[in-house]
């Protein structure tokens, strides 16, 4: 029983995401910055008639904003009834993973990640990365009010 | 926003349909005329004649034309009145009927060859109002107080002549209303024993029996109108005669200009169970209830700064919540408000694909099926068109000729459903399909010189492309090559909803459009600061102004960056000068500047903005995810450019800026 997941690259990193969570990806070609939104915030992008916040993943992971590139792609991840994008450095494949493959996160990479890592698996020689979406959108509000 | 639709090919289906109206109320008023002479019964003419006109407005109402508007309700009335109170015309009114159609045809010529609309002459208008009450001539004792029309019918020229009197030495005229019911009868309440209190407080001038909607009030669906004069309070009456003080309305003295009684206070005096509302002010009671919003933010702050210094503020916060939810019902019931039924809305689909069908010559039946679907009437205008577009889509190209309907073994009429349903939450589903043809894809395909499309969806964006068309020869009611675009720009970008097809060669066509049952619209100011544009509710600007050195002024090193250091000089009065740019951590533009001018109640703020782009009218989408929840962004809207622009609320941003700036 293998599971498919979306693999994408935040910096030197390879992460993955249960396709099921992924609703489509579109290319990124910049957001509507929202001033006053917290800084892991890229903005708001419009798809297919939808608008939906973008989470910058490498200002998630702590690495420096860089401007978008062909290869930048935008998830669209779907979380409860919210519909937020996560951007990342790239997106390019897809990979059957095992669940028995998968292992927690070594001391290092949960220190580095800052929880947003739950599980690592190997494939060959790469090291994936499975995040935990709910971490990396963040329930709070910018003004600690909630809905 | 582009008005998004061709004008002209919608103003052509306006002017085929009010043709042909004009030409039944024509056909109507000669009938009366005939049935006047014989003095046989007008009662199947009026009706007709009432249809016309009704379906005249509507349209009309559609594409703005205020003066037929007017003058299609001013006849309208008369026809309406004339059947409750079954009053026949003379010939003297009828002509009066002649003149007002008349009226309507010269306006709507007018407007089909693009000239101005001259006003609906005032006139006429006023001598068709005063058919409602007499038989061609103005009455001279015109009554003096307001009365709805249905009662003022029943009155006979020696009861107004009592009730002016009656007003004129300083009488109070009242109307009471007394509706018969199980529990009243137990209480020994009857028309009968309220005539006899009421009658021994006042002079009784007419009791007349309505039927009206059945309601709590009025189980019966029958009402008694008093119409009294006296001395005495309205309360005294009303407890003397155990009847509810509600159920009294003052008739106040009319306007002293020969003006004709307001049709539509008086239709309200007397409690219906609908009133008609301008959409206007129910939107303003929409900002009202915005500003009301942010003062509550600011009233938690407060709470919060309390709490954090160890006040007790349980109680405070407890009112909060409930404050909260008051808020919460209010927002619930004036969205209610601006709804209106589908039904309603789709009631002229019929009569437009009667046109259509016989235009095109194919026998095409319609079916509607709309329930209780409701659907926010800014959402209603901008949806109407698209889907009178699906709809003649379907009858244009979907449906076949009847001899090719035969040939394939179909009935030869075709079939037309426009559903609507109301689905979970804020949406509603609106679908409209036919038994036709279906869409061939292969045709489609080659005509766009693309790909045959694999499914559906595919299919969809094929014929959503700008320009397509997939008719050969372009006539004049569509197939000119635009249009589903249109369609999908409404549906999606517009109303943020979705679009989708389904079509199966030989079976026929579904197009559905999924929308917001309500989306807030206003017209905006739109700017540009930094390398963003903004967009602010144009209500909400006080004034503009070109920004230049000599009115501003800086004031003492600013200690944060947020808060503004600087004042405008303006008319004599210093307004502080917030720059957004710099509030925004944006990067601003060289050059010269403009700054917004907002104002509530008697304090004013400033904002500089790089430079104006216009005014505009905004469908905006509330922002809620949390991510993007921020003091001062309220939405955000599409320009057209297919991306978000924030709506900002500048007021609770001088909030926020303003609290930045005194706290430490």
């Amino acid at each position: 029983m293998t599971v498919l997941h979306v693999v994408f690259r935040v910096g030197d990193g390879e992460y993955v995401l249960p396709a099921s969570e992924v609703l489509h990806m579109e290319s990124f070609t910049g957001a509507t910055t929202v001033p006053g939104a917290a800084a892991h915030v890229a903005g708001l992008v419009q798809v297919r008639g939808r608008v939906v916040p973008v989470v910058d993943l490498r200002m998630r992971f702590g690495l420096p904003r860089v401007t978008p590139t062909i290869d930048s792609r935008v998830l669209i991840v779907e979380h409860g009834t919210r519909v937020v994008g996560l951007l990342a450095d790239a997106a390019r494949e897809i990979v059957r993973l095992n669940p028995d493959d998968l292992r927690p996160p070594p001391e290092l990479v949960v220190e580095q990640a800052a929880g947003y890592v739950t599980h690592v698996v190997e494939v060959g020689k790469r090291l994936l990365m499975r995040i935990d979406s709910t971490r990396v959108i963040g329930e709070e509000s910018p003004d600690g009010q909630r809905s | 926003m582009t008005d998004g639709f061709d004008r002209s090919e919608f103003v052509g289906g306006y002017l085929a349909e009010v043709e042909e109206h004009l030409g039944n109320a024509d056909g109507q008023l000669l009938k009366l005329e005939q049935a006047v002479r014989a003095n046989a019964p007008q009662l199947r003419m009026l009706r007709e004649l009432f249809r016309a006109l009704h379906t005249i407005k509507g349209l009309s109402a559609m594409v703005s034309v205020e003066p037929v508007v007017e003058l299609a309700h001013e006849l309208e009335a008369v026809l309406r009145t004339r059947d409750r109170t079954a009053t026949p015309l003379n010939a003297t009114g009828v002509e009066l009927l002649f003149r007002g159609v008349r009226a309507i045809a010269l306006r709507v010529r007018s407007f089909a060859e693009g000239k101005p609309v001259e006003p609906a002459p005032q006139d006429l208008l006023l001598a068709v109002a005063a058919l409602q009450t007499a038989n061609g001539e103005l009455p001279k004792g015109e009554l003096t107080v307001q009365v709805a029309p249905e009662l003022l019918a029943k009155l006979t020229p020696a009861e107004r002549e009592q009730l002016n009197q009656g007003l004129a030495s300083g009488q109070r005229a009242l109307q009471v209303d007394f509706s018969p019911s199980p529990e009243r009868a137990a209480e020994g309440l009857s028309i009968t024993t309220v005539r006899e209190r009421v009658g021994a407080l006042a002079e009784i001038v007419k009791v007349v029996p309505r039927s009206v909607a059945k309601s709590p009030v009025a189980p019966s669906g029958l009402t008694f109108s008093l119409l009294v004069l006296s001395n005495g309070s309205a309360e005294a009456l009303a407890e003397a005669a155990h009847v509810e003080t509600r159920e009294l309305v003052a008739l106040s003295p009319a306007p002293s200009d020969s003006e004709p009684p307001d049709r539509e206070s008086s239709e309200l005096a007397i409690a219906t169970d609908t009133i008609r509302v301008d959409v206007r002010r129910l939107d303003d009671a929409l900002d009202r209830l915005s500003s009301l919003i942010v003062s509550r933010h600011r009233l938690e702050r407060a709470v919060r700064n309390l709490r954090e210094r160890g006040a007790d503020v349980r109680e405070l916060e407890a009112l909060l919540g409930e404050h909260r939810r008051e808020l919460r019902h209010l927002r619930g019931a004036l969205t209610h408000a601006r709804m209106v039924p589908m039904q309603q809305l789709l009631e002229r689909v019929p009569l437009l694909v009667r046109g259509m069908a016989r235009e095109s010559g194919k026998r095409v039946r319609l079916e509607v099926d709309a329930r209780h679907a409701e659907l926010d009437k800014a959402v209603a205008e901008r949806m109407f068109p698209a889907l009178l577009h699906l709809v003649r889509n379907a009858v244009d190209h979907g449906i076949e000729s009847a001899e090719q309907r035969r040939a394939l073994g179909k009935p030869e009429e075709g079939v037309i459903t426009v559903r609507c349903t109301q689905r979970t939450g804020n949406l509603l589903e609106l679908s409209v399909g036919d038994d036709g043809g279906g869409i061939d894809r292969a045709r489609v395909a080659a005509k766009a010189e693309a790909p045959v499309p694999a499914d559906d969806r595919e299919l969809l964006a094929l014929i959503t492309r700008p320009g397509l068309s997939t008719r050969d020869a372009a006539d004049a009611r569509s197939g000119r090559g635009m249009g589903m675009d249109i369609v999908r720009q409404v549906t999606v970008s517009q109303l943020g909803g979705e679009l989708s097809v389904r079509s199966e060669l030989g079976l026929g066509t579904t197009f559905t459009m999924r929308l917001p049952m309500s989306v807030s619209i206003f017209d905006s100011f739109v700017f540009r600061c930094g390398p963003q544009s903004f967009v602010v509710p144009l209500s909400t600007i006080e004034e503009v102004v070109e920004l230049d050195s000599a009115q501003v002024v800086n004031a003492p090193a600013p200690k944060r960056r947020a808060a503004s250091a600087r004042i405008l000089r303006r008319h004599g009065e210093n307004i502080p000068l917030f720059e957004l740019s710099s509030l925004f951590a944006l990067e601003p533009k060289a050059g010269l500047r403009s700054a917004l001018v907002v104002r509530r109640e008697d304090a004013r703020f400033a904002f500089s903005v790089d430079h104006m782009l216009g005014q505009q009218e905004v469908v905006v989408r509330p922002l809620e995810d949390p991510l993007v929840r921020v003091p001062g962004i309220t939405g955000s809207t599409d320009l057209g450019d297919g991306r978000p622009t924030l709506v900002l609320d500048l007021w609770a941003l001088q909030g926020s800026a303003g609290s930045q700036a005194v706290q430490p």
